[in-house]
């Protein structure tokens, strides 16, 4: 059984270091990639069916693939920003196995002729940097990094960039603006970054853990990575599990399997006596399912059907002790304090969606304001230049349609409590 | 200047009500002739300038501003016009970046940064009383920045904090007293609470690290 | 990079078929090949590129699922798009209310109400309800963002179109956004004002009420001005503008989009003074010298005054035209004093005399450079002009070339030009070495001895080779921007011919999109030469029956009393011109100074006998000819203020009251009377020349124009540098905010200039001067004070100070070398 790939090793002591990472077999999949004709193994990316793991889940050969052919410079762009709410597996992965990132990195920049790469990795994340910084270092003294990749006359360098916080920072172009020091706001897309990215040249924009599993696609090769998961989710999956469970963390999982297993059986369920009340399936952007959805499949394909997405793998479960319009206002917060401000619908509405909440909680809105910001959320989705706005929309949807007498009655109760303040107040 | 509104955790300070101060000259590309910049400041920007290719540089941006807030504790007017001489753009620049970026201070703070996380996950666990207790116990210390946040990238130690960089967590409420104190005396916060130190949740993963680790 | 040629393509819009270039943006093709509006609020092509920000414009395009914004989509054949359907209204309305969420709607008392995108755009495309109730943001208002803007925040809709400019179109980088998401807006840097240029530019591309002009605030409503169009002629660039007009005032200055002139953009020079065209200093009424103190006359004495020393003077006067004097006018002064008067002695220029045959060269159709060519050239060499200084608005093109077309701009100035940052080479020169400079051009486009010239004009021989390298390898379309400095002073012939040569060897001569285009000195420099406002030309740039003296010639013999009068038609020698305490001599001996003017300037309020009130620009009717060979109609946007009368109604009086019988009646029997007599204008009429102007250069008539002199020349060896022995070579600049209007205005005065000595670091070492302390700069017993800017980018060994300015003017000194010492 293979469905320990990324987190093979994880926790063996100074892994992080060359020494310990080689000694484990590491950069050995580099060496038979950098045998491989570059087109060969953009094949190989293709074939094993691994999509993306950042959120957009978008088949990383493709996209390699679309990165032009030329003498132009190139840059691959590992995207480390992990800002969604409920995600942190690249943390993990980059605390304390940053080798099996750089030798994704490299394999990549490889297969699609860059020379120049960048980690942007989020500013919060100082100790992780810092450990990449070291493991930088420890390449290029190696010779994995620089003028002569392993020997193989390939030039590449890597370099880490911190960011200084910003969610938007996750979203690819604004990423780009961002690593191009300016503020994060968005591109309008097309151009593409595979055509026209970091200062306009051709890059490869993937998320850590899509990287990361490169070399074990090398080891393995197509067929047998792609034979892992099921139909449409090939491979194995870092989840990110947090909120009330009584074993948050992170777990490598086989694609497709039950999401009551992974809820229940790896993260142990809430806690005593507590049922689940819903739970995002794929961070604070996904919109919610219900205890009604717990036999879904934990795959791309099922969890769209539910009606969610998979997002980057990170699930929040939220019990029944907590209010739907507490989680929905700290929701709507994050996306309205988040929102870069380039494009209309998402910056006044989110700060919008954000304000009827808070009359919501405070009990001076009427039920009336819930069609209101139904509807609000409805103009959201689909206008905006990005899809952050979405990313508020659906969730806060999903919430007001699968919770709506909640949010009546918390209106209600809310309401005649703040009547019996003012008459205290007034008597 | 009247009361300017702030998010309710006090991380960003709009500045909608200033006005432009007209005896002021425009705020131009900086001179290096009349603008000194101190020596170890203008090393590390020069030296992030290098990494990337040339006609790029103002790609140092970020880091720039990173160096101005290590010398100064944060991004001052003067340590920006400084940057910006140094990356030959105006200070405008700079600060439109600055501004944009929950980490980068535009006003003076604390040396001392404490972010709570206040997102979903750890106010599922109790996270706005942290902060709340962590405030009361800290009172108003001139040296201590602290400021409530959005998700941190930590859910699984929540409710948690980063105190000047190193997270840690979960926090409960009995060891708020103990950690305002260790933020005071600049102590090691927490140490057995250390998320570097945590072991990966997933049970699998002991099962495959060899013994011989 | 040569304009690129569109195909056509056809595409299908609400159902009908639109033909339009292929890749054209949607948005435009829709307006202008469809007649659909798609509203659209941060798109602005006059910018740059789409966006994508305010989400106005979505449309439906069949086979896309999701909404596409139509200021970005380019057009493809065969491509279905619908602005009409249910869901494109519903995004619209949705755009539209989130836009109104944080909008005061105070149009009551907005100064864009009834001109304003927002409201016509809610009212067309919005759903009219708000179901907003939550309260707005709240913050004060208005606060200056400059002396000249002043800022709503409330009213931002955060389009970006004001910032895009700062950091796209002017490259000054200094507006900016701040923040993020609801919370951001548009400000400065640390409170500092936003002062800059082209600053202006933004109240007119701002969609809503957020920036307005702060001399505009509150003079009036929408509804009861009036637009009249005509030309600014307060530089060379010659923008087309249009003025806003109440109760016979203009209260504001407007841009009129031309693509062969300005691009749509105005300088805040152009765009602010026509305040000084109000103001109670100006002069509106005659004046005449009685007991010392000039008065004021009635026109008919003041006329039979001037008339009376005229006829005395017969033989023994002089005229000087100043650069802003329509062709009319010109024409007219040359013709009275040519004819009426005997004389020959008539200038237009500050730089010294010129060999005909040169004007005519450096003038000939088939050597000229459009504006346009500047932006779609291969390459560019800005030659000894600052264009933000000397013709504001076409810096703005060169920079547009630069970002959008690859443009590679090349700049040789003895003073840093602000364009440097944006060139791929910067070659300095020591300040008056331009015939030295081109010959060492030449020299290396030839492949001759480089080090020799180079040597004797202060530049570097190494650089001036690569200047020539890089301009043959770029490419074919290359211009020279020349400033009339140029071909100034004692070697301004051979530089001429030196510049000539360079044409020739790039092939620049009878190429469509290469050329030289001329800065002149003079709004109309070109105009009054080819109207035969100089000492050796006659209308037509044909040689005149005797040549007559230059403007230095003109100021020695009235010093030394060989003549006696002197004609100043808008222009003081005092200011413009060079060599000061030689002038003050001139005038103070002259018996006789004639002056048109608009303004009591030092040499006017000293020296004039007569004086006649000046028509302002907005008064003035006309044509003026711009640096590329577009002649422009100027048309009169408010009545003369106070007494004043048009000069070329003075002129044609002066000319009956001195013998000439011909009967001028109207300014445009004066212009078909000018346009007549000069060969190469032939055919061209007032309305032929039309309301976007017509460049006679391009007419077949152009080829009438007499050929000049041919390249290549033998250049002689320039003359060695004089050695410094301490001292610091003087260069001189008249900045953009020289000039009587700027003064005048009370917006702009901040801005009017005063002396300030640029110098480099190791040069105010070796000094001891300080930067921003005083220091004086002498010269043969002469000297100005002016506080001291020490700049990095300075040349070492040379002094730039400026001139045109009302005290411590650089005219006060006669170079080459001055002393600088601390004050
Ligand atoms: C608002 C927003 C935030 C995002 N944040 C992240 C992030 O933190 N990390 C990440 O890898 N991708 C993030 N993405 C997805 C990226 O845009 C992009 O799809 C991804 O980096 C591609 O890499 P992948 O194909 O390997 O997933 C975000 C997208 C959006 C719209
Ligand atoms: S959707 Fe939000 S984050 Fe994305 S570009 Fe628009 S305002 Fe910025
Ligand atoms: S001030 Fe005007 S031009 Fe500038 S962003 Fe706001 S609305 Fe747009
Ligand atoms: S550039 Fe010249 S012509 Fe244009 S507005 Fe300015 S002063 Fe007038
Ligand atoms: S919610 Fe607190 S770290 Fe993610
Ligand atoms: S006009 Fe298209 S997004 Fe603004």
């Amino acid at each position: 059984m293979t469905d320990i790939l990324l987190f093979r090793d994880i926790d063996e002591p100074g892994l992080a270091t060359i020494d310990v990472y080689e000694r484990r077999g590491g950069y050995q999949a580099l060496r038979t990639a950098l045998k491989t004709d570059p087109a060969e193994l953009i094949e190989t990316l293709k074939g094993s069916g691994l999509r993306g793991r950042g959120g957009a889940g978008f088949p990383m050969g493709l996209k390699a693939s679309f990165i032009p052919q030329g003498d132009m410079q190139k840059y691959v762009v590992v995207n480390a920003d992990e800002s969604e709410p409920g995600t942190f597996k690249d943390r993990e992965l980059m605390q304390k196995n940053p080798h099996q990132l750089i030798e994704g990195v490299i394999i990549a920049a490889y297969a699609v002729g860059a020379t120049k790469s960048f980690i942007y990795i989020r500013g919060e994340y100082e100790e992780q940097a810092d450990i990449l910084d070291a493991a930088v270092q420890e390449a290029y003294a190696k010779g994995y990094l620089g003028e002569n990749v392993a020997g193989s006359g390939v030039e590449l360098s890597l370099h880490v960039q911190r960011g200084a916080g910003a969610y938007i920072c996750g979203e690819e172009t604004g990423l780009l603006d961002s690593l191009e020091g300016r503020r994060g706001n968005p591109r309008l897309k097309p151009p593409f970054p595979a055509n026209a990215g970091l200062f306009q040249g051709p890059t490869l924009i993937n998320n850590v853990e899509t990287l990361s599993a490169l070399p074990h696609i090398v080891e393995l090769g197509a067929e047998t990575y792609s034979a892992i998961g099921v139909a449409n989710s090939s491979g194995t999956k870092l989840i990110s599990i947090s909120g009330n469970v009584q074993r948050p963390g992170n777990y490598e999982i086989e694609l497709g399997m039950s999401s009551r297993d992974i809820i229940y059986g790896l993260a142990g369920g809430p806690p005593e006596g507590r049922e689940v009340k819903f739970w995002f399936p794929g961070g604070s952007s996904s919109p919610v399912l219900t205890a009604d959805d717990l036999d879904v499949g934990y795959d791309f394909d099922s969890i769209a059907k539910a009606g969610s997405m998979l997002g980057s793998g990170a699930i929040i479960v939220v019990d029944d002790s907590q209010s739907v319009v507490d989680v929905c206002l700290k929701l709507a917060h994050f996306y309205a304090h988040e929102s870069c401000g380039k494009c209309t619908p998402c910056r006044e509405g989110t700060n919008w969606t954000e304000k009827m909440l808070g009359r919501v909680k405070d009990g001076t809105a009427t039920p009336m304001d819930l069609d209101i910001m139904a509807s609000v959320q409805q103009r959201i989705i689909g206008n905006c230049l990005c899809v952050l706005g979405d990313a508020m929309a659906m969730p806060v949807s999903s919430m007001i349609a699968k919770f709506r007498g909640e949010f009546e009655a918390h209106i209600e109760a809310a309401r005649a409590a703040a009547d019996r303040a003012a008459v205290g107040v007034a008597g | 200047m009247s009361d300017v509104q702030r998010f309710e955790h006090g991380s960003r300070v709009p500045g909608w009500d200033d006005a432009a101060d007209l005896t002021k000259d425009p705020a131009v590309i900086p001179d290096p002739q009349t603008t000194p910049v101190p020596a170890e400041l203008r090393t590390q920007i020069e030296a992030e300038m290098a990494r990337y290719p040339a006609g790029r540089e103002r790609a140092a941006t970020i880091p720039a501003l990173w160096a101005v807030q290590r010398h100064y504790g944060w991004c001052t007017p003067e340590g920006i016009v400084q940057a910006a001489c140094v990356l030959e753009m105006t200070p405008a620049e700079l600060i439109a970046v600055a501004t944009f970026y929950d980490m980068f201070e535009t006003r003076p703070v604390g040396r001392n940064t404490v972010y709570v996380c206040t997102n979903i996950s750890c106010s599922l666990c109790g996270a706005d009383e942290l902060l709340a207790a962590l405030r009361d116990e800290i009172g108003e210390d001139p040296d201590v920045n602290l400021r409530g946040f959005e998700c941190l990238g930590a859910c699984d130690i929540a409710p948690m904090a980063s105190v000047n960089g190193a997270y840690i967590g979960p926090i409960s409420l009995d060891e708020v007293p103990e950690l305002a104190r260790q933020i005071r005396e600049g102590a090691e916060p927490l140490p057995a609470k250390r998320l570097v130190l945590r072991p990966s949740a997933d049970p699998k993963v002991s099962a495959s690290t060899p013994e011989d680790a | 990079m040569p304009r690129p040629v569109a195909q056509m393509v056809t595409f299908t819009l609400n159902g009908q078929e639109v033909t339009a270039p292929e890749n054209a943006i949607l948005a435009d093709a829709a307006l202008e090949h469809g007649n659909v509006e798609i509203p659209v609020f941060c798109y602005e092509p006059k910018i740059g590129g789409p966006v994508g920000a305010c989400r106005m414009c979505l449309v439906e395009i069949e086979g896309i699922p999701k909404l596409q914004a139509g200021c970005s989509v380019p057009v493809k054949d065969g491509m279905v798009v619908h602005t009409d359907t249910p869901r494109v209204r519903e995004a619209q309305e949705a755009v539209l209310e989130f836009i109104l969420v944080n909008h005061p709607l105070d149009c009551p008392v907005c100064d864009k109400g009834g001109e304003c995108p927002l409201q016509d755009k809610s009212f067309g495309w919005g759903d009219g309800i708000s179901r907003f109730v939550e309260p707005k943001r709240h913050f004060e208002k208005p606060l200056a963002l400059s002396p000249l803007i002043a800022i709503d925040r409330e009213r931002c809709i955060l389009c970006y179109r004001c910032v895009r400019f700062s950091q796209e179109v002017s490259e000054d980088h200094q507006l900016v956004l701040q923040e993020r998401g609801a919370h951001a807006f548009v400000a400065t840097f640390d409170g500092h004002p936003y002062v800059a240029p082209f600053s202006g530019n933004i109240i007119e591309l701002c969609p809503v009420g957020a920036l307005t002009s702060q001399p505009y605030r509150f003079r009036a409503r929408p509804w009861d001005i009036e637009q009249s169009g005509s030309i600014c002629t307060l530089c060379p660039a010659q923008c087309n503008v249009s003025f806003t007009v109440r109760d016979d005032r203009v209260l504001r200055v407007l841009q009129r989009d031309h693509e062969g002139v300005d691009d749509g953009w105005l300088c805040d020079k152009g765009r602010f003074a026509y305040q000084a065209i109000h103001v109670d200093e100006r002069i509106t009424q005659p004046l005449l010298r009685d007991g010392g103190e000039l008065r004021p006359v009635t026109w008919e004495l003041a006329l039979e005054t001037a008339a009376a020393a005229l006829g005395r003077g017969r033989g023994r006067t002089a005229a000087l035209a100043g650069g802003a004097a329509t062709n009319e006018e010109g024409w007219l002064l040359q013709g009275l004093l040519r004819d009426s008067l005997d004389s020959a002695d008539i200038d237009s220029r500050a730089g010294g005399t010129l060999p005909l045959d040169l004007h005519q060269a450096l003038g000939a159709p088939a050597l000229q450079a459009s504006v346009p060519d500047l932006e779609f050239a291969h390459a560019v060499l800005v030659l000894g002009t600052e264009p933000v200084d000397d013709a504001p608005v076409l810096d703005l093109r060169l920079r547009k070339g630069v970002r959008r077309h690859g443009l590679q701009l090349f700049t040789a100035t003895s003073r840093p030009s602000a364009l440097d940052e944006r060139a791929v080479l910067a070659v300095r020169y020591a300040p008056g070495a331009e015939a030295a400079f081109v010959a060492a051009l030449d020299a290396a486009l030839t492949g001759a001895d480089v080090a020799g010239p180079a040597a004797a004009a202060g530049a570097d021989a190494d650089a001036v080779r690569a200047l020539a390298d890089g301009l043959r390898a770029a490419g074919e379309d290359i211009v020279v921007l020349w400033g009339e400095r140029v071909c100034s002073g004692a070697a301004g012939a051979d530089a001429a011919r030196g510049l000539l040569n360079v044409a020739a060897r790039l092939g620049l001569e009878g190429r469509d999109g290469a050329g030289l285009l001329g800065v002149p000195d003079g709004a109309n420099g070109r105009g009054l030469r080819e109207v035969g406002v100089l000492p050796n030309a006659a209308p037509g740039l044909a040689a005149p029956d005797t040549d007559g003296r230059d403007a230095a010639g003109i100021a020695a013999a009235l010093a030394a009393g060989e003549l006696t009068g002197v004609y100043l038609l808008r222009t003081d020698p005092l200011v413009d011109l060079a060599d000061t305490p030689l002038w003050e001599r001139a005038l103070e001996k002259a018996t006789t100074v004639i002056a048109h003017a608009s303004f009591l300037t030092p040499g006017i309020a000293e020296h004039a006998t007569v004086v006649f009130p000046a028509e302002s620009h907005a008064e003035k009717e006309g044509t003026v000819v711009h640096p590329d060979g577009r002649l422009q109609r100027l048309r009169p946007a408010i009545g003369r203020q106070g007494e004043t009368r048009p000069e070329w109604q003075v002129l044609a009086e002066l000319r009956r009251a001195l013998g000439n019988d011909e009967r001028l009646l109207t300014c445009s029997m004066v212009t078909a009377r000018m346009l007549e007599s000069i060969p190469f204008y032939a055919g061209l009429t007032l309305d032929t020349i039309g309301a976007d102007g017509t460049r006679w250069t391009e007419r077949p008539q152009g080829a009438a124009a007499p050929a000049g002199a041919a390249a290549p020349f033998d250049l002689p060896a320039p003359a060695p540098a004089a050695s410094p022995n301490g001292r610091l070579r003087l260069g001189t600049f008249r900045s953009i905010w020289a000039s009587p209007e700027v003064g005048a205005s009370p917006a702009l005065k901040f801005l009017h200039p005063r002396q300030r000595v640029e110098l480099a670091p190791g040069d105010a070492e070796r000094l001891g001067v300080r930067h921003g302390s005083p220091v004086t700069v002498a010269c043969d017993g002469r000297s100005v004070t002016g506080i001291a800017h020490v700049r990095a980018s300075a040349p070492e060994g040379s002094v730039f100070l400026e001139t045109a300015i009302a005290a411590d003017s650089a005219a006060e000194l006669d170079g080459p070398l001055v002393e600088v010492r601390p004050a």
